[in-house]
């Protein structure tokens, strides 16, 4: 499940991310099986956790989290998407799972994107093949 | 200007209505000049600009009753004035001067009303040369007979000082071609008559003014002024039966609020350089008649054929035009059972022949089997009448960027990289409808532009051009879209309503089908026989 806004998670400096991010990399290998949700990680440190196959809409994240190319993101489930600030990654994780939800749906209503973050999408969009 | 001309000795009797000025007697040039001075002069006579507004005058004097109107009125009050309307008791200031006013005139408006004639008049510098006045005023009455013989236009012929404001209220605030400025008049010229039909032909226009085009929206009829008594047929709606004639220019793209014009039943584009319709023609439900003959179509758009089968369009003459012949396209589908071909003695005679032309002769002879309509006795079925789908040629897909994937493997490809097609629009495509339905977006100019990343410029152009022509509906779910997906021709055969031809197709006619163009918004919206699941 996506867990609502940004302003709800708690920014945690870089240290403490490192530092999770050893004790998560530890514990998937010890549970050794792939995690139905993932972690996208924004460039300011703001994290959402969605499911797997939303996430997999975008051929970037598929390709980082693909299981047979050892990847860290595909060990770990955690992608650190450098070039999306937590305003556009939320709109981002939004429209992911819009996508999932009305896939094979007709006269769906488009979702809501505020005009202030068309361009930044837009750039999103080509970063993330989506 | 007013050291130019003596002043006129005041006149004893006054035009009390600018409407009494005749402006067809003679010397009438002259006499209207000195009255639109006057006018300005005299500013709290009745005979105003009508862009005033009325005054007033109150009457709180006693002595000022009906009874005794004419009555001089005693002591010091004069009666106050007022301005604008009655209800509103805002008491003229007596201070303004008229001066203010003309400051402030001076300013263009950029409004320039047909019925205006002393525009026309102020062009006149010295009464030297009224015949030229007189000339200009003809053409404005009568833009038929300018248009016909645009280059004998009088200021053309030699210098004649034109004070260059005035000039500017004439052509409408800008530097405009002839053309435009002659089509301006003869739209004004309807609007002002109630005019429905606007004959804009052979004017070797090259685009269309788009706030001329808009400006037909507010077309309405005048209702007959009859003597009584006045018949039931005196009565009818006052919604124009608007009809436009553009033949013989050189249009190359057309304006999108040409295609605004709800009421638009005629529209004759004959003989233009148009290379293809846009597909916002679908607003135009009301159309009756249209021609697109001799022009450089190669296709139609998909949203003609939903006019031709569910609208009003019953007149339309495509041909002649530079169409994609179906004999030379490659078809993927055909939708019509070939009748029964006599190919089988054929294959034997030609046994010893080339392969090849066998082929090809088999091709020609199954082709003109499709085309052929069914044969039938007695009265025509129902299918002939209506437009038949004839055959469906490729799609071509196209990427999240706007590229084609020009042959089918590519989706294969897709498949195995599980992108299945969907009806969900992308991310990049969800942005750009946000984009496109904001406001600001018209007036992005080229230099700010460039300073968006290099990855964005070409999808803002899409978007922009978009935008230009007035959105783009997906042939499959009706959405509206920026960057199309999937595109495909549909031959159809229309027989039955080209040229106003109203009569069924004959038993074992040959069909002539039409290219229609149809856009898809997802690559899940394609015909069904060709989607890849």
């Amino acid at each position: 499940m996506w867990h609502g806004p940004p302003s709800r998670h708690v920014y945690k400096p870089v240290e403490d991310r490192r530092l999770r991010d050893l004790h998560a990399s530890t514990r998937t290998s010890m549970a050794s099986t792939i995690s139905e949700y993932v972690t996208l990680v924004s460039c300011d440190g703001f994290e959402f956790i969605i499911p797997r196959s939303a996430a997999c809409v975008s051929g970037t994240i598929r390709r980082m989290l693909d299981p047979s190319s050892k990847f860290s993101e595909a060990i770990t489930g955690r992608c650190t998407l450098e070039t999306l600030t937590g305003i556009v990654l939320e709109k981002v994780c939004e429209y992911l799972l819009f996508n999932e939800k009305h896939k094979d749906q007709a006269n769906v209503s488009d979702m809501d994107i505020p005009p202030e973050l068309c361009l930044e999408l837009l750039m999103a969009a080509d970063y993330l093949d989506t | 200007m007013d050291n130019e001309v003596p002043l006129p000795p005041p006149r004893r009797l006054r035009h009390r209505s600018p409407a009494r000025a005749n402006p067809s007697a003679p010397g009438s040039v002259a006499s209207s000049f000195r009255k639109s001075r006057r006018l300005s002069r005299f500013d709290d006579r009745s005979s105003q600009p009508s862009s005033d507004t009325a005054l007033f005058s109150s009457d709180d004097v006693p002595a000022s009753g009906l009874e005794n109107y004419n009555a001089p009125v005693s002591g010091p009050g004069r009666k106050r004035r007022y301005r604008g309307t009655w209800w509103g008791e805002q008491v003229q200031d007596p201070k303004r001067k008229r001066a203010d006013f003309k400051e402030k005139r001076n300013v263009d408006s950029g409004v320039w009303m047909g019925s205006d004639e002393s525009v026309a008049e102020s062009l006149l510098t010295s009464e030297d040369s009224p015949a030229w006045g007189e000339d200009l005023l003809k053409t404005v009455l009568d833009p038929r007979a300018s248009g016909r013989a645009p280059t004998e236009l009088p200021f053309l012929r030699g210098p004649v000082p034109i004070p260059a404001p005035s000039w500017q209220i004439v052509a409408n605030g800008n530097d405009e071609s002839e053309e435009h400025q002659f089509a301006r008049k003869v739209v004004n010229d309807c609007l002002e008559k109630g005019e429905e039909s606007i004959d804009l032909g052979n004017l070797n226009m090259k685009t269309l003014p788009k706030d001329m085009v808009q400006s037909l929206q507010h077309l309405t009829k005048l209702p007959s002024m009859r003597e009584p008594p006045i018949s039931e047929n005196a009565y009818f709606s006052l919604q124009p039966f608007l009809r436009i004639y553009l033949p013989n220019n050189s249009l190359a793209t057309l304006p999108r609020e040409l295609f605004e014009l709800k009421d638009l039943r005629v529209l004759s584009l004959r003989s233009n350089k148009l290379t293809s319709i846009p597909c916002t023609i679908r607003d135009l439900t009301a159309l009756q008649v249209l021609n697109l003959s001799v022009n450089r179509l190669s296709h139609l758009p998909w949203e003609l054929l939903v006019l031709l089968q569910k609208g009003e369009l019953k007149h339309f003459t495509p041909r002649p035009n530079p169409f994609l012949l179906i004999e030379d396209a490659d078809i993927v589908e055909w939708h019509r059972k070939p009748n029964e071909i006599p190919n089988e003695k054929d294959s034997n005679s030609y046994d010893d022949d080339d392969n090849k032309d066998n082929n090809d002769e088999g091709d020609k002879e199954l082709l003109q089997s499709h085309v052929t309509f069914t044969e039938y006795e007695g009265t025509p079925p129902d299918e002939a009448w209506a437009a038949i789908h004839v055959a469906t040629g490729p799609i071509i897909l196209y990427n999240m960027d706007g590229k084609p994937i020009r042959n089918t493997q590519p989706t294969r490809l897709a498949k195995a990289q599980q992108t299945p097609s969907t009806n969900a629009p992308s991310l990049r495509e969800l942005s750009l409808r946000a984009l496109w339905k904001h406001p600001g977006l018209d007036s992005i100019t080229e230099e700010e532009k460039l300073e968006f990343p290099s990855l964005v410029i070409p999808l803002l152009s899409l978007a922009q051009d978009v935008r230009a022509d007035g959105g783009w509906y997906c042939s499959v779910c009706q959405r509206e879209f920026v960057s199309r997906r999937a595109e495909w021709m549909e031959w159809w055969d229309c027989t039955p309503h080209e040229n106003g031809m109203k009569r069924p197709r004959a038993s074992g006619e040959k069909m002539r089908p039409l290219p229609f163009k149809r856009y898809g918004c997802s690559w899940a919206c394609v015909p069904d026989s060709q989607r890849v699941d």
